[in-house]
C-alpha cells in the first residue's frame, strides 16, 4: 500500500515534516519514533493488521508514563530520563495489533502529578490555541498533540482528571473509562486505585473505536474487569435524563456563564435536566489527595537509583545512594506528594487521614450511585477556569489542586467520565464533562456527540483535518 | 523457679514452579539474575499477578495447622527500604492473613506437646545481597519467590523442645509437599522470641534472636539466651528488649540492635491485587490434597505394625519413607525385619548414593521379595545385602538374579568342608589361635570361606565346620 493511505497525507515524509514543524511551536512530544522505524512500523501494520481495522496505519501518540517497548518511559522526570522500556503496555499492544502505529511519547507533569504540564522536568508544552498558555495536565502533551492535529488520537492517563482537564483546555474529547476496564499493565503507577489509561481525540467515533479495542480484562492486571455495559442500558433509545450539579461555586465568571448558556441550549433541545446535590463533593479534593499521595509514596519508592533510572555519582552507603538519587531525580511536586503520603500512612495518623479518606470515598461512591437511580448521566464543568498562562501569571499549585473537585470525583467513584468540547469562551476552548454509571462509556460518547452538534466547536490554529 | 517463653516466626519457601506474582522460575541455585523479569524487578508500570499454586500451598499449610482460614486472600503493602527489595515495599498480608488460630501437636520426649499458631501469611521474598570486598552485588533470582510465614504463640519452653518442634514442623511441611523445609539450604528460616520470668508471673521482656540457620543452633542459642537472661535477673538486673544474633563460632548470642527501633511499615491495602476469593471448589481440592499428618501416622503405624515410638518416628520423618514401608508391608514383608533393613542397609545406600529411596530402582515389592527369599533360606544374609545393593542401582528381577549369578544358598556340608579345610590349612597360626579360644579369628576364617563361596555359604554351617575342623573333630 502506498504512503498516500496515511489518512490524507501524500507521504510519510510530509507527515513527519508537519509533525516536526508543528511540535516546535507546541512541544507536545518528549520523544519521537525515528522516521525509519515509523515507516517500517507502518509497513508492518499494513501487512499484518486486518484491512477491516479502522486503525490500520493510523499514527497515535502515547503519554510518556505508558510503556512502549524500546521507547523512553521518562514520566516527565529526570529520574527516568534514561529509561527505555523493556516491554509494552497491554493497551498499546492491543492498538498495535489493530494496526495503529506509535509516533512518539508525549509530555506530562512529572509522574502524572499536576494540572498544567509545567511540572514536567523534561520539556515545555504549550496550548495550541495560545502558546502563552498551558496545555493542562497531566496528559497535556497528548491533548496538545491531538488539538494541534499532529495525531488523530493519543493515550493519556487519568488519576484525578489528568485526561479530562487538558482535553478541556485544548478543546478535545477526553475519556476516563470505568476503573479496571482498560488494563493498567504498563501504566507507570502513581495512584493505583484511582488511575486508568484513557483516550484523547477530536473525533467521538474514533474515541469509541479506540476504547473498544483497548478495553477488556487482562491477565496481567488483576484489577482489570470485563466490560459489561448491560447495567447501564436500561433506557435504550430515549434521551438520557441529565443531572446537573447545582454547587458550581468557584467557577471563573466566563466559565460560569458559558456553562449556563450550554445548559439552556441542552434544555431547549428537549433534554430533561434534573438538578442534583452531591454534598460529598466538598470532601473530594482532600480525600483524593490523601489516597493518591499515600499510594504514590509506595509506588515511587522503587526509584532508588539501583536498578534503573537516575543514580547519583557517588554514595558511601545504601541510604545515601537512595537519598541523593531521589533528591536529584525528583521534582518538588513529587517530593511533596511522597512526603504527604508517608505522613498520612504513619502509625498514629492513619485513622485520622488515610482511613478517613477511604470512608469518604465509599460515601461519595454511594452518593453518586444513588444519584444514578434518578438520572442517567451527570453533567458538570471540567475545571473552574480555561487554560491559564504559564508561570506566575497562572494558577498557583494549591489553587490548581482545589480545582480538581469536578474531575477527581469520577476517579474516587471508579466511574467513567468524558470531557467534550463545548465551544469557546473568550477565544479559548471550553469543555464540559459527563459522568455515568460504570460501563456507560458508549452512552456518554453518544450524548456528548449529540451535545456538540448543538454548538460549533472550532479547532486550534494550524490544525489539519484527518481523513 | 523461672518460666521460659519461646515463640517462633518461621519462613518457608514454597515449592511452586514459578514466583508468587510473576511467571519467573522459582528454581534455587540458578545463575544470578537469570530468573528475573520486569515484574519481579519492580519495573515502572508492571503489576503483580497472584500465583494460585502458591495460594493453594498456603491453604494446605493453613489446613494442616488447623487454622481458621480466610475466605479471601487479601494483600497489603509493607513499606520499608531495602536494596534487594525491588519495589521497596513487600507485598504481604497483615490484617487478614490466610490463616489464624491454629495448633501443632508434636512429639517430645515421649509426650505430645502443643504449640498454638498465631497466624499464617503469604508474602514475597526479597533478593540476595552478596558483599564482595568494597562492592555489593545483588541477585534478584529470589526476589518475588513465595514465602509463607508462620507465627507461633510463645508456647515453647526450652531450646530442646523448640528443636524438636522445628524438626516436626519440617517433617510436616515436607509431608504436605509444600517446602523442602531445610534450614541449612535456607528454605526454612526462623527467628525466635524468648523471654523468662519468675514462675507464674507471665511473659518477661522478650529478646529476638535472628538468623539462626540450623535446628541445632536454635537449641544452642535459646539455651544460651535463657541462661543469660536468668543470670541477669539473678544478679538483680533487668533484661533489655533487643535483637540478638547467634554467633556460631563462639556459641554465644550478641547484640544486633540495642533498642528496638519502632518500625513503621505503613501497611495499606495493595491496590494492584483485589481480594482473591478461591471458592468452594478450591478449598475442597485443598482438603482432599492433605495427607495424614506425621504424628497421626506415627501413632497409627506403631499400633498397626507393633513398632516402637522411635521406629515409627524414624519412618514417619519422611513421608516417602513411611509410604515405602507401608507398601513393602503390603507386599508381604514382616514389619520388624523390614524396619531393620530400611534403617540399616537401605539408609546406608541412600546416604552413600545420595539417591532418595523412592527414586532408586529398588521398589518396595522387590525389597519384599528379597526379604522373602532370605526368610525361606533361598539366599543367605551376605547375598541379600549384595542383592539389595545391586537392585538399588540397576533394574533386575531378584529371583532371576539368583540363577543368573549363582547366588543360591550353599548349605551342603560336603561342598563347604573342602573350602573350610583349605582356609584353615593355609593359615596354621590363626588356626592355633582359634583352637586356644581366640574367637575373633573365627571371623577371619568366615571371611575366607565367604570370599571363596561368593557369600553363598550358610553362615551357621560354615561356623560349625570351621570350629570342628580346627579342634580336630573332623578330618
Amino acid at each position: 500500500m502506498s504512503d498516500a493511505a496515511l489518512f490524507g497525507w501524500s507521504s510519510t515524509a510530509e507527515y513527519c515534516t508537519y509533525l516536526d514543524e508543528n511540535d516546535k511551536k507546541v512541544g507536545a512530544f518528549l520523544s519521537r519514533t525515528g522516521a525509519d522505524e515509523f515507516q517500517s512500523a507502518l509497513e508492518r501494520s499494513r501487512s499484518e493488521a486486518s484491512d477491516r481495522s479502522p486503525l490500520r496505519g493510523m499514527p497515535f501518540a502515547v503519554k510518556d508514563n505508558i510503556a512502549v517497548k524500546g521507547l523512553p518511559l521518562s514520566c516527565g522526570s529526570k529520574m527516568l530520563e534514561t529509561l527505555s522500556s523493556p516491554y509494552s503496555a497491554t493497551a498499546v499492544e492491543k492498538l498495535q495489533q489493530a494496526g495503529a502505529v506509535v509516533v512518539g511519547k508525549t509530555n506530562l507533569d512529572e509522574f502524572g502529578m499536576g494540572s498544567s504540564c509545567d511540572n514536567s522536568a523534561l520539556g515545555t508544552t504549550h496550548n495550541p490555541w495560545d502558546v502563552a498558555r498551558v496545555a493542562g495536565g497531566s496528559s497535556g502533551g497528548s491533548a496538545a498533540a491531538v488539538a494541534a492535529g499532529m495525531v488523530p488520537f493519543a493515550l493519556g492517563s487519568d488519576t484525578g482528571g489528568s485526561i479530562r482537564q487538558p482535553a478541556a483546555f485544548c478543546g478535545t474529547y477526553g475519556l476516563k473509562p470505568s476503573y479496571g476496564v482498560v488494563s493498567r499493565f504498563g501504566l507507570v503507577a502513581y495512584a493505583s486505585s484511582l488511575e486508568t489509561i484513557g483516550i484523547i481525540s477530536l473525533d467521538a467515533q474514533l474515541l469509541r473505536t479506540v476504547f473498544d479495542i483497548m478495553r477488556g480484562q487482562d491477565p496481567k492486571d488483576q484489577s482489570s474487569r470485563p466490560f459489561s455495559p448491560q447495567a447501564s442500558e436500561k433506557r435504550q433509545g430515549e434521551k438520557p435524563r441529565i443531572g446537573v450539579i447545582t454547587d458550581i461555586e468557584g467557577l471563573a465568571p466566563a466559565m460560569e456563564s458559558a456553562y449556563r448558556e450550554r445548559l439552556d441550549l441542552i434544555r431547549k433541545k428537549g433534554y430533561e435536566i434534573v438538578e442534583i446535590e452531591l454534598p460529598m463533593l466538598e470532601y473530594v479534593v482532600p480525600a483524593y489527595y490523601t489516597i493518591a499521595s499515600a499510594e504514590a509514596s509506595a509506588n515511587l519508592a522503587r526509584y532508588a537509583g539501583i536498578r534503573y533510572g537516575h543514580r547519583t555519582d557517588w554514595a558511601d552507603e545504601h541510604s545515601e545512594l537512595t537519598e541523593k538519587s531521589r533528591d536529584e531525580g525528583f521534582g518538588d511536586e513529587v517530593k511533596l506528594r511522597i512526603l504527604l503520603g508517608t505522613y498520612v500512612l504513619r502509625s498514629g495518623f492513619k485513622d485520622q487521614y488515610y482511613l478517613r479518606a477511604q470512608k469518604i470515598r465509599t460515601l461519595l461512591r454511594n452518593e453518586i450511585l444513588s444519584a444514578f437511580q434518578k438520572v442517567d448521566q451527570i453533567l458538570s464543568p471540567v475545571f473552574p477556569t480555561a487554560a491559564f498562562p504559564h508561570g506566575d501569571a497562572g494558577l498557583d499549585q494549591f489553587q490548581q489542586k482545589l480545582a480538581d473537585k469536578f474531575t477527581a470525583t469520577a476517579n474516587l467513584a471508579a466511574i467513567p467520565a468524558l470531557a467534550f468540547p463545548a465551544g469557546q469562551s473568550e477565544g479559548l476552548p471550553f469543555g464540559l464533562q459527563l459522568l455515568g454509571p460504570e460501563f456507560s462509556e458508549h452512552k456518554l460518547i453518544d450524548t456528548a456527540s449529540e451535545f456538540t452538534e448543538l454548538w460549533e466547536p472550532k479547532t486550534a490554529p494550524g490544525f489539519r483535518e484527518w481523513r | 523457679m523461672y518460666d521460659t517463653f519461646i515463640g517462633l516466626e518461621i519462613h518457608i519457601q514454597l515449592l511452586t514452579k514459578t514466583k508468587v506474582f510473576c511467571g519467573c522460575s522459582n528454581n534455587y541455585g540458578d545463575e544470578p539474575n537469570t530468573n528475573v523479569c520486569p515484574v519481579c524487578l519492580g519495573y515502572p508500570g508492571t503489576l503483580p499477578v497472584l500465583n494460585t499454586d502458591a495460594l493453594f500451598m498456603a491453604y494446605q499449610v493453613v489446613g494442616a495447622l488447623k487454622c481458621k482460614r480466610a475466605e479471601a486472600a487479601i494483600f497489603e503493602r509493607k513499606n520499608y527500604f531495602y536494596p534487594d527489595m525491588p519495589k521497596n515495599y513487600q507485598i504481604s498480608q497483615f490484617a487478614d492473613p490466610v490463616g489464624i488460630n491454629g495448633e501443632v501437636i508434636f512429639p517430645f520426649q515421649g509426650e505430645e506437646h502443643r504449640v498454638r499458631i498465631h497466624d499464617v501469611h503469604l508474602e514475597e521474598d526479597a533478593g540476595k545481597m552478596i558483599h564482595a570486598g568494597d562492592m555489593s552485588l545483588l541477585d534478584y533470582n529470589r526476589a518475588g519467590t513465595p514465602l509463607l510465614e508462620i507465627v507461633t504463640e510463645p508456647d515453647l519452653r526450652s531450646g530442646e523442645e523448640t528443636e524438636a518442634f522445628l524438626r516436626y514442623f519440617r517433617t510436616l511441611v515436607r509431608t504436605i509437599g509444600v517446602s523442602r523445609g531445610n534450614m541449612e539450604e535456607g528454605n526454612l528460616r526462623c527467628d525466635a522470641n524468648i523471654s523468662i520470668n519468675t514462675h507464674g508471673a507471665g511473659l518477661g521482656t522478650k529478646v529476638e534472636l535472628k538468623n539462626i540457620n540450623s535446628s541445632r543452633f536454635v537449641r544452642l542459642a535459646l539455651e544460651y539466651e535463657k541462661e543469660r537472661q536468668i543470670g541477669i535477673v539473678e544478679a538483680g538486673g533487668s533484661v533489655d528488649q533487643e535483637t540478638r544474633l547467634w554467633n556460631e563460632n563462639k556459641d554465644i548470642t550478641v547484640v544486633m540492635r540495642r533498642k528496638e527501633e519502632s518500625k513503621d511499615y505503613r501497611y495499606f491495602p495493595e491496590p494492584d491485587l483485589p481480594p482473591y476469593r478461591p471458592g468452594e471448589d478450591f478449598f475442597r481440592r485443598v482438603e482432599e490434597s492433605l495427607p495424614e499428618l506425621p504424628l497421626d501416622r506415627q501413632k497409627r503405624m506403631e499400633a498397626a505394625f507393633s513398632l516402637t515410638d522411635e521406629q515409627a518416628s524414624y519412618l514417619c520423618e519422611e513421608k516417602a519413607r513411611a509410604d515405602y514401608f507401608e507398601a513393602a508391608v503390603a507386599a508381604g514383608s514382616e514389619a520388624q525385619h523390614l524396619y531393620f533393613w530400611m534403617s540399616g542397609d537401605l539408609a546406608a545406600l541412600v546416604n552413600k548414593s545420595g539417591t532418595p529411596l523412592e527414586e532408586s530402582r529398588l521398589s518396595p515389592e522387590k525389597l519384599a521379595t528379597v526379604l522373602r527369599l532370605l526368610d525361606n533360606g533361598a539366599i543367605h544374609g551376605p547375598i541379600a545385602k549384595k542383592m539389595v545393593a545391586l537392585l538399588f542401582e540397576e533394574e533386575h528381577d531378584p529371583e532371576g538374579l539368583i540363577a543368573e549369578r549363582g547366588w543360591k544358598a550353599l548349605d551342603d556340608t560336603s561342598k563347604i568342608l573342602p573350602i573350610v579345610k583349605k582356609a584353615v590349612d593355609a593359615n596354621p597360626s590363626a588356626a592355633e589361635q582359634l583352637k586356644q579360644g581366640e574367637t575373633k579369628v573365627l571371623g577371619f576364617f568366615m571371611g575366607q570361606v565367604m570370599k571363596e563361596t561368593g557369600g553363598r555359604a550358610d553362615p551357621e554351617t560354615a561356623k560349625a565346620l570351621i570350629t570342628s575342623y580346627v579342634k580336630g573333630e573332623i578330618v
